[in-house]
């Protein structure tokens, strides 16, 4: 016992880091667990899942008047990436883009421009390309080396993107957050620049608080002028 | 019993060389567990242990908990090598119990850094971190792999035992007092 236990101590230690691996490899992605009610077919039909888009009164491009451009000049897309589980959504204002894609555990920060019905967006090791008409956006999301496809419909608030900041004693604490009008919802959280950061929970409406910080989720229109990916 | 005797009190040059093997494999161990960090997509996530508000407050504490039973750690080895007035039967097994709960303690939290976050070199505080939790467990796979031998130098075990415990110091203060001290002392 005496000259074998420090080889049974690195044997144990060794045994729960390959129990952890594996119970991490099995876990499923946050936003799934997140799910309160199913949605239809989310994660199995290939089509897009939100159908309801085309509805007429919510077509944004209507309102368009530029002469020749008929991007929208103010929308808020969200839908599920096909096959990683994640949510994207993408927000317009006159012609400045700004984009969020997570899966609770993944996630990235995109601005850009939308033009001639286009929507390009770039972030740290990710890029967002779409393209926008019949009350949808669709295209390609791109995180570090890896591609899906998505169909992000028009919503309506509360649905959309939220983004809340916070500065604690010398640290940047970046909040995120995706909701569907079908009730799913994903966020994380994060603090520093390292990527700490945990999933985040549901949230309706009003201040979240993490660790005891207060936190304020904001609409689109407050953030995208400042956000710097 | 005569061969074992041949090798057992040995000159200081060959007490070294019984060094050697423990010594390459925690370096193995240490390089393993960088280039893992480097090369391994963070996932975000990890399974960990729960009854905490999230993983950061989870790493916080457990980390907290190893740095005390640390201490005990150093206090326990300084009475066994007779540096404290005290001594007695249970010296010796509380600090082999209290190490390797530290060890232990330290297991998931290591887990969640390297799976979940990676190891990362832009921030100073997260580099010096990443590099003392790789040198962490090559010093302790080190130290348990010398600790059965005979014969090796009389400096071993304190040294690597004080490597050992001012690495796991660095790690708490770059990880646990930030924690508390930014975020605040939360569960």
């Amino acid at each position: 016992m005496s000259r074998l236990g420090p080889v049974y101590t690195l044997a144990v230690g060794a045994v729960l880091t390959v129990a952890l691996g594996v119970a991490s490899a099995q876990a499923s992605p946050a936003v799934e667990q997140a799910t309160a009610t199913p949605i239809e077919t989310a994660s199995t039909a290939p089509p897009v899942a939100e159908e309801e888009a085309p509805t007429p009164e919510e077509t944004a491009p209507p309102e368009e008047a530029a002469p020749a451009d008929t991007t929208p000049k103010k929308v808020d897309y969200a839908g599920v990436v096909q096959g990683n589980g994640g949510l994207v959504a993408i927000s317009i204002r006159n012609g400045k883009a700004v984009a969020y894609f997570c899966d609770g555990h993944i996630e990235a920060w995109l601005k850009g421009t939308a033009e001639n019905n286009t929507v390009t967006l770039e972030g740290k090791d990710a890029l967002i390309t779409a393209s926008l008409g019949g009350g949808k956006a669709q295209g390609r999301v791109e995180f570090k080396g890896k591609s899906w496809r998505f169909s992000a419909a028009v919503v309506k608030k509360p649905s959309g993107l939220y983004r809340a900041t916070a500065q604690v004693r010398g640290a940047r604490i970046v909040g995120g957050w995706i909701k569907l009008p079908s009730g799913q919802s994903v966020g994380r959280l994060t603090i520093g620049e390292s990527g700490a950061g945990e999933a985040a929970a549901a949230f309706e409406g009003g201040v979240v608080t993490w660790y005891g910080i207060p936190l304020t989720p904001q609409e689109p229109d407050a953030f995208i002028d400042t956000i710097n990916p | 019993m005569s061969h074992t005797q041949q090798y057992s009190t040995p000159r200081r040059g060959s007490a070294v060389v019984l060094l050697v093997v423990p010594a390459l494999v925690g370096g193995a161990i240490a390089t393993a567990l960088g280039v893992y960090g480097e090369l391994h997509p963070p996932t975000g996530f990890a399974v960990g242990p729960g009854g905490f508000t999230g993983p950061l407050a989870m790493k916080a504490w457990l980390t907290t908990g190893a740095a005390l039973l640390a201490i005990l750690q150093v206090l326990t080895a300084m009475a066994m090598w007779g540096k404290l007035p005290f001594e007695g039967a249970w010296v010796e097994p509380t600090h082999r119990w209290s190490g390797r709960i530290a060890f232990l303690l330290t297991v998931p939290v290591a887990f969640h850094c390297l799976y979940a976050v990676g190891a990362r070199y832009d921030e100073p505080r997260v580099m010096i971190h990443s590099i003392l939790g790789c040198l962490f467990y090559g010093i302790f796979a080190t130290k348990m792999l010398a600790l059965p031998k005979r014969g090796v130098p009389g400096w071993t075990l304190p040294v690597l035992g004080g490597l050992l415990f001012t690495l796991l110091v660095g790690l708490w203060l770059t990880s646990s007092f930030w924690f508390f001290t930014t975020i605040g002392v939360q569960f």
